[in-house]
């Protein structure tokens, strides 16, 4: 009888957000909804914004219009734009996979910078032909990446430590080493020679070895944007169609039950931590190898990573740990980050601009977690009915 | 039954005052309507029954007696003042205490510090022992105030409860499903205390309860629920299990399988206990699960196993009675891979399993619906088609790879064969009703052809037609040659169904019997930790 009656509660009271039998005309209402969180949300942050440059004796017109000149409109601007979205994307991409293992890793600026410290070291250890090496500092990034996240999974499955502890110490500890490496020739400083008055620089990474780039109507960036996506789309489908990414799921959502049905989570759990590194050093690599001037000229130095981790582990978090959201969630992050460089010309201060990229943030941020609680509590009002 | 009920002129007609009266209450949850137009008149000095299946709104009922639920309609007057009960501090002020289902006690503290718990102002331990030391005195209710309660038994920790509730005097009491954890006699003091507080004290006791004999046997007069509605009110003297089963389920009851969830089994008469369904099976038979010596020792040094051994053989449904944590939550976990072993061995088929690796217990064969589906047998973010495949990939993939279209076979066949509920293979789990729920584990265990069936609590929380439908499955099962395994703390359940039943008491097993030789009074000892 229970049933019955349960049954009705779901199907019979035209079920809210998320219902089983979401037909086509509630799926249309539920994106019509997000549209209309997210225009909300993002509105309110650019009032908010604008009053604040207001108030700060700036104008918001020419702020806006810095903003959309850095990101898209200059010259060349999107093809920058599209060049900082890779790393960004790459990074989202290996903390989705952590994620979905239910693994807190939020060490990605860390196993980026050493993802890019070894690959400097090995590509130039191992020299050899252009393109071979250009394939070794690849993999180098990724090795070097998976290694450092590769510690916190030996903490947390050999000793129990929690990894959202271990990851992010460990990116202060990954900093200093590779401020350290930077300090001698034998680890990554570049020769005298080729160093000019510049110390704590590494050589620049050959002609040969370096990434192509594309141009396209002007804009020039990177092929790691070719890659990034396209791993985008393997991570998606490989989370949601192989039995792998069931499993992983499984572990994530219920390690009981995925331990009762075979799933080991030290196998898993530490498969997904290292996978999750060995994006992020891939994307310090390929920032390394695919130039850029605001990531270091082909040159390692210190702070390389600027932020890229931390703002990746934010796309992964905007767009809900799913891969292919995180294709558009990067490149608004992207946007955000080359856009507010033209924002200091109209002489609005430079924490200014922090302060707008931070609300634009929280509006990305705001609408997700709105409608979480929003679905919770429906959901508890339907299970306290029932009993 | 000692207390008079003027069964000439119906409940209540002539009677005083009445302690409490409800009229018309009536309570909503979005279209499901919990109570309806619901009366309910107690009596000092009597003991009012109200018997109900799962989700017949006695709860709700009572949650707005002592002011966790708010009704929309309807009055309620205590001692013939109409008043509105919004918590549970109003509802003791005017002196309407509960004893809970589930138990609100902290196991880390002592008896005293539990039931001082809550008190405003400056703490009196020696005050609070003494007012301990006279309600036991009074009632009977033997507890050592210095003892903790993690360290009580069942039975013990209810006593705290019952303490609690009777140390601030009310002059109604609830008993909400009382003896759902309780051996029968534990169950049988209860209800002698129960008596006591009546008739020494002229108090009002409401028992809430879906167990016919307990109804019959302690309370004055009895209201029935049914969906919501009142379906009948009658003096308990001069009706009977069959009548008052009727009136709650709504239909003939002529399964035995419903009358044991309904209780009926242990008053009725004992020879109903003659034939469980499935034939015994030879002790010389192979067993298909064979646990020796098995010893879990949980985090304090508790030993949740303690030396258990174990067989069951193909075809048999061998029950593990004992009461709620005496080791069978170790137990199931044991089979589930989920805890390793300290010392002793499992084995399945003839071949040493690795306990607490994960799988290896379903790779053996071993099938489990657990005690907790939401612990270990589903993923409630995850689909119904998921769900079902969750143990076993290997049928709807190729080459690691998930083929979706046999995914959707696979689910929409066993949504049929199953008659699982929901709105198609792609529902999330978290959408199904419980006993929805529990039929996709039964499915998805049963799909891989286990050799054994581990059953924990099957039916908890499940209607009479959910447990009906799992009983049945539960018999097919052992007579297919699947060896059952059926681990429950409901005495009727095991009665009903198994083939053998052992005793598990402190992690180890202190009694077996064959169904023919089954002896109640001896399994109760048994459950109680006597020695027999």
């Amino acid at each position: 009888m229970t049933e019955i009656a349960d049954s009705n509660v779901v199907a019979g009271s035209g079920q809210p957000a998320g219902g089983p039998a979401s037909t086509a005309p509630a799926r249309g209402a539920r994106v019509a909804e997000w549209v209309m969180w997210y225009g909300l949300s993002v509105f309110a942050a650019l009032v908010l914004s604008a009053v604040l440059v207001e108030a700060t004796g700036g104008s918001w017109r020419p702020v806006l219009s810095a903003l959309i000149d850095g990101s898209l409109r200059a010259p060349g601007r999107w093809g920058e734009t599209l060049g900082t979205a890779a790393p960004l994307l790459l990074v989202a991409l290996g903390t989705v996979i952590s994620a979905k293992a239910g693994l807190v890793n939020i060490g990605q600026e860390g196993q980026l910078l050493i993802g890019a410290a070894m690959a400097t070291y090995l590509g130039f250890v191992i020299g050899g032909p252009g393109p071979l090496n250009m394939l070794v500092v690849l993999l180098a990034g990724a090795l070097g990446g998976a290694l450092w996240a590769g510690i916190a999974g030996v903490l947390k499955y050999w000793r129990g430590v929690p990894e959202v502890l271990s990851t992010l110490l460990l990116v202060t500890i990954a900093g200093q080493a590779v401020a350290f490496g930077l300090r001698y020739d034998w680890l990554l400083l570049a020769p005298e020679a080729n160093r000019g008055n510049r110390n704590q620089v590494s050589d620049q990474i050959p002609d040969g070895s370096r990434l192509p780039r594309h141009t396209l109507f002007g804009n020039e960036f990177p092929v790691t944007v070719f890659i990034a996506v396209a791993l985008a789309v393997l991570v998606a489908w490989a989370l949601a169609r192989t039995v792998w990414g069931f499993r992983l799921r499984m572990l994530g959502r219920n390690p009981r039950a995925a331990q009762r049905a075979g799933v080991s989570q030290t196998k898993y759990g530490s498969a997904a931590l290292l996978i999750g590194g060995a994006f992020a050093g891939f994307a310090g690599a390929a920032m390394l190898a695919g130039g850029g001037f605001a990531f270091g000229n082909y040159r390692l130095v210190p702070g390389f990573s600027t932020n890229i981790g931390w703002t990746g582990l934010l796309v992964a978090l905007v767009a809900r740990e799913k891969a292919l959201a995180a294709i558009p969630v990067a490149f608004v992050f992207a946007a955000l980050r080359t856009g507010s460089g033209f924002v200091g010309s109209t002489g609005v201060e430079g924490r200014i601009t922090d302060v707008i990229q931070g609300l634009l943030v929280l509006a990305l941020l705001i609408p997700p977690a709105v409608i979480f609680i929003r679905d919770r509590r429906r959901a508890r009002a339907a299970t306290t009915a029932r009993t | 039954m000692n207390t008079p009920v003027d069964s000439s002129t119906g409940v209540g007609a002539t009677a005083p005052t009445p302690a409490v009266e409800l009229t018309g209450i009536t309570k909503r949850y979005g279209a499901v309507v919990a109570c309806d137009d619901v009366g309910l008149t107690l009596h000092r000095g009597r003991i009012h029954g109200i018997l109900g299946e799962n989700g017949a709104g006695k709860s709700t009922l009572m949650k707005i007696l002592i002011g966790l639920v708010l009704p929309d309609a309807g009055s309620i007057e205590v001692d013939g003042a109409r008043c509105t009960i919004h918590d549970p501090i109003e509802a003791a002020r005017l002196g309407i205490g509960m004893v809970h289902q589930h138990f609100s006690l902290i196991n880390a503290l002592t008896v005293w510090e539990n039931v001082a718990l809550g008190d405003a102002g400056r703490l009196d331990p020696q005050a609070v022992r003494q007012r301990i030391g006279e309600i036991s005195d009074q009632y009977g209710l033997v507890i050592e105030p210095d003892a903790r309660v993690g360290d009580l038994t069942a039975g013990l920790r209810q006593r705290v409860e019952i303490i609690k509730c009777l140390r601030r005097d009310p002059s109604i009491v609830v008993f909400d499903e009382p003896t759902s954890v309780l051996t029968p006699d534990e169950s049988a003091q209860l209800f002698e205390s129960l008596r006591h507080v009546v008739t020494a004290e002229n108090r009002a006791v409401v028992l809430v309860s879906h167990k016919l004999d307990e109804v019959l046997n302690s309370t004055d007069e009895v209201t029935i629920m049914r969906q919501g509605r009142v379906v009948d009110r009658r003096p308990t003297a001069g009706t009977d299990a069959r009548t008052l089963a009727t009136a709650m389920v709504g239909r003939q009851v002529s399964l035995r399988t419903e009358r044991a969830a309904l209780g009926v089994i242990a008053v009725d008469d004992l020879t109903e206990i003659g034939d469980s369904g499935v034939a015994e099976v030879d002790a010389s038979v192979e067993p298909a699960l064979s646990i020796r010596g098995a010893t879990v020792i949980g985090a304090g040094g508790v030993r949740l196993l303690d030396d258990l051994t174990l067989d069951v053989r193909p075809g048999e449904i061998v029950g593990v009675a004992g009461v709620e944590g005496n080791g069978q939550r170790a137990l199931g976990d044991l089979l589930s891979s989920l805890v390793s072993l300290d010392t002793g061995t499992v084995t399945a088929g003839g071949r040493q399993v690795a306990a607490g690796r994960p799988g290896a217990m379903s790779r053996a064969g071993i099938a489990v619906i657990p005690e907790d589906r939401h612990d270990s047998g589903v993923v409630l973010d995850m689909s119904v088609a998921e769900n079902l495949v969750l143990v076993n990939q290997r049928r709807v993939s190729r080459h690691g790879v998930i083929d979706q279209a046999a995914l959707r076979d696979f689910a929409l066949r066993m949504i049929a064969d199953f008659d699982i509920q929901c709105a198609g293979p792609d529902a999330p789990m978290w959408s199904l009703s419980g006993g929805n729920q529990q039929r996709v584990v039964l499915a998805r265990e049963l799909a891989d052809d286990p050799a054994v069936l581990v059953a924990a609590q099957p039916t908890r929380g499940l209607d009479v037609g959910a447990i009906e439908y799992m009983t049945e499955r539960l018999r097919l099962a052992a007579a297919s040659g699947v060896g059952v395994l059926l681990i429950s703390s409901e005495l009727e359940e095991i009665l009903d169904v198994a083939t053998r039943v052992v005793v598990l008491h402190q992690g180890r097993v202190v009694g077996e019997m064959a169904h023919h030789e089954l002896d109640l009074e001896r399994l109760g000892l048994l459950m109680g930790g006597a020695a027999a």
